[in-house]
């Protein structure tokens, strides 16, 4: 699984209902506050990727407001998969 | 005869081609762009076998394609049923089902999804509004259609136009089935009341697939105002609009309106004065967020009272009725209320709590479909509204709660009926209800209280991650309890009201 692949998958994902604006720069995105996921809808974001890549997220993790920024979230995505080789 | 939803927007359309039609997330159209838009959409959707009568289901965002779906199914009598695309695959189905949809215009990603999990049926044709899609029509062939218009001759207005579900997951969805004479009416009797004019600039900030959004696209569109549409809702995305794009009316959600002034306060926050009139519904405002409110925006504030099925009921000017600060307002002239008394049948005397009972010409057509459940809410053409209420002297109504077991969390309605039934197929589950906790930013939030079977254990993330998975988005529970009973009465009934004060008591919030 690359980061490529992640990227893909969250991209697509945090833009099911509004396209995000070509200008804008997908990585340092706070996909939260941007409107694009609601604070409502965070959990079954989360859930979606834990079923896609059979990983876990810490209640911490949920909690981390790092992880609404698109290129922390591939990342920490990254790592969980790679910890569970 | 043609639509006169849609003969009164074209009017528009040929009077003033130039002028601003709608704004959303930074696009924009002029009328004359925007009946082109329509007419290409209709054009493309006879082209498809599209007929008078269909109905189309749409999971849908906030868009100007979206609200030009509205009036190209007036043109054509076809009948939109817009859904909520977070809500789970399963609910989706029961909602089709349920409104009898024929055909489907989808996101793309929507309908990826909906393939991985098996699919959903419809018997018409499909539509992928970004892309292209195995088996769905792409969209973008509108940009081909001819842009006469392909105007149905024989609507008659009480076609339906939309249907809006209410309810859940789990629960049988309650479409409210609104006629193309209703959104006429029901727009006519705001415009009156509000005093709309053709050069207001009206802001809608709500989801599409609800009714109050719905009420603020169409509206300007038949006035000859210009729409602002807000693609989607946070505070800072609303003050932004707001010092660009000048809206100067608007209908807002009383929750919204509350984190919108936090966040003006925050900010500091200058330049909102386009303002001539706000009216906040789905609950009463608090008093303080109402005086500052008014403070910062300086402009004429208003709440009003009514319900998906009826329209809006009430209405009151905060600065001209000064005395009533407490109350909903007095009724639309299209509208009378009656409190009624526990029987369903006698009126309440004058500051004694009963439901609120309302007749109205602006109510809808009934839930379709289901005849029975509307007539069953019903006394002598008084549709009760589940919310209690009292009358003054002077006729002003007044909010006194809820009748009926509901969470209204950002003005969506929660059963909890819906939840429980979920969180209860978790086998460590011995017992579970949902229940209303207040909440500063959304009104009110889904709290669940948990009784777990003896020797099972069970966490909260587990039950997050079973709702995240089975749930709506607004269905969510934000806060859970572990308890070792829940509170009910002699005869074994669950008391939910009394839930939140029995975990106070427990200590355990």
């Amino acid at each position: 699984m690359t980061m490529t692949d992640i990227k893909e998958f969250v991209t697509e994902y945090i833009q099911r209902e509004y396209t995000v604006p070509e200008e804008v720069d997908i990585m340092t995105l706070n996909y939260v506050e941007g409107g694009y996921i609601d604070s409502m809808a965070f959990i079954q974001f989360i859930s979606t990727i834990e079923d896609e890549y059979d990983i876990e997220f810490e209640v911490e993790d949920i909690d981390n407001p790092e992880l609404r920024i698109v290129g922390k979230l591939i990342e920490f995505i990254k790592s969980k998969i790679d910890e569970q080789k | 005869m043609r639509s006169q939803l849609a003969d009164l927007f074209y009017k528009n359309a040929a009077e003033m081609p130039q002028k601003q039609a709608i704004w959303c997330d930074g696009k924009t159209a002029t009328y004359s762009e925007m009946a082109d838009l329509v007419s290409r959409y209709s054009n493309f959707l006879v082209s498809k076998g599209v007929q008078y009568g269909d109905h189309v289901a749409i999971p849908m965002n906030n868009s100007i394609e979206s609200v030009a779906l509205f009036f190209t199914a007036a043109d054509l009598g076809v009948c939109l049923v817009p859904l909520n695309p977070t809500l789970p695959l399963d609910s989706i189905k029961v909602a089709m089902q349920s409104g009898d949809m024929k055909h489907l215009i989808a996101r793309k990603s929507f309908l990826s999804d909906c393939a991985k999990k098996g699919g959903v049926y419809v018997p018409g044709i499909t539509i992928c509004l970004d892309g292209e899609f195995e088996g769905a029509f792409p969209f973008s062939e509108v940009a081909t259609m001819p842009t006469t218009r392909p105007a149905c001759e024989h609507i008659k207005g009480n076609e339906s136009l939309i249907l809006t579900m209410t309810s859940g997951s789990t629960g049988t969805p309650k479409p409210i089935d609104i006629s193309q004479q209703n959104k006429v009416d029901r727009s006519l009797a705001h415009i009156r009341v509000y005093g709309l004019i053709k050069e207001d600039r009206i802001l809608a900030a709500t989801p599409l697939y609800h009714s109050l959004a719905e009420r603020l696209v169409i509206l300007p569109l038949i006035l000859g105002a210009t729409s602002i549409l807000l693609p989607r809702f946070t505070p800072a995305i609303w003050l932004k609009c707001a010092e660009e794009q000048k809206p100067t009316f608007t209908i807002a959600v009383s929750a919204q309106l509350a984190q919108i002034l936090e966040l003006i306060k925050q900010t500091e926050a200058q330049g909102i004065d386009s303002f001539r009139s706000i009216v906040s519904s789905s609950a009463l405002l608090e008093e303080k967020v109402k005086i500052e409110l008014i403070d910062r925006l300086q402009c004429e504030f208003h709440e009003m009272y009514g319900t998906s099925e009826t329209s809006t009921a009430t209405d009151i000017c905060f600065q001209a009725a000064r005395n009533k600060q407490k109350s909903v307002g007095l009724p639309f002239d299209e509208a009378e209320i009656r409190i009624l008394r526990d029987d369903e049948d006698t009126e309440c005397a004058v500051g004694e709590v009963g439901e609120i009972a309302v007749k109205s010409k602006l109510t809808c057509k009934g839930y379709y479909k289901l005849k029975n459940m509307m007539d069953m809410a019903t006394t002598n053409g008084f549709f009760r509204t589940g919310d209690l209420g009292y009358v003054d002297e002077d006729g002003y109504l007044y909010f006194a709660g809820r009748k009926k077991e509901l969470i209204i969390t950002g003005a969506i309605n929660v059963y909890p009926n819906d939840v429980d039934a979920v969180v209860k197929q978790l086998t460590a589950v011995e017992d579970c209800a949902a229940f209303s906790y207040p909440d500063e930013r959304l009104g009110e939030v889904v709290a669940l209280a948990i009784v777990v079977k003896e020797d099972c254990e069970l966490n909260e993330r587990t039950v997050k991650m079973y709702c995240a998975r089975n749930l709506a988005d607004f269905q969510q529970p934000h806060k859970i309890f572990f308890v070792d009973m829940l509170p009910k009465n002699a005869m074994g009934k669950l008391q939910r009201n009394r839930i939140l004060s029995h975990i106070k008591t427990m200590g355990l919030d």
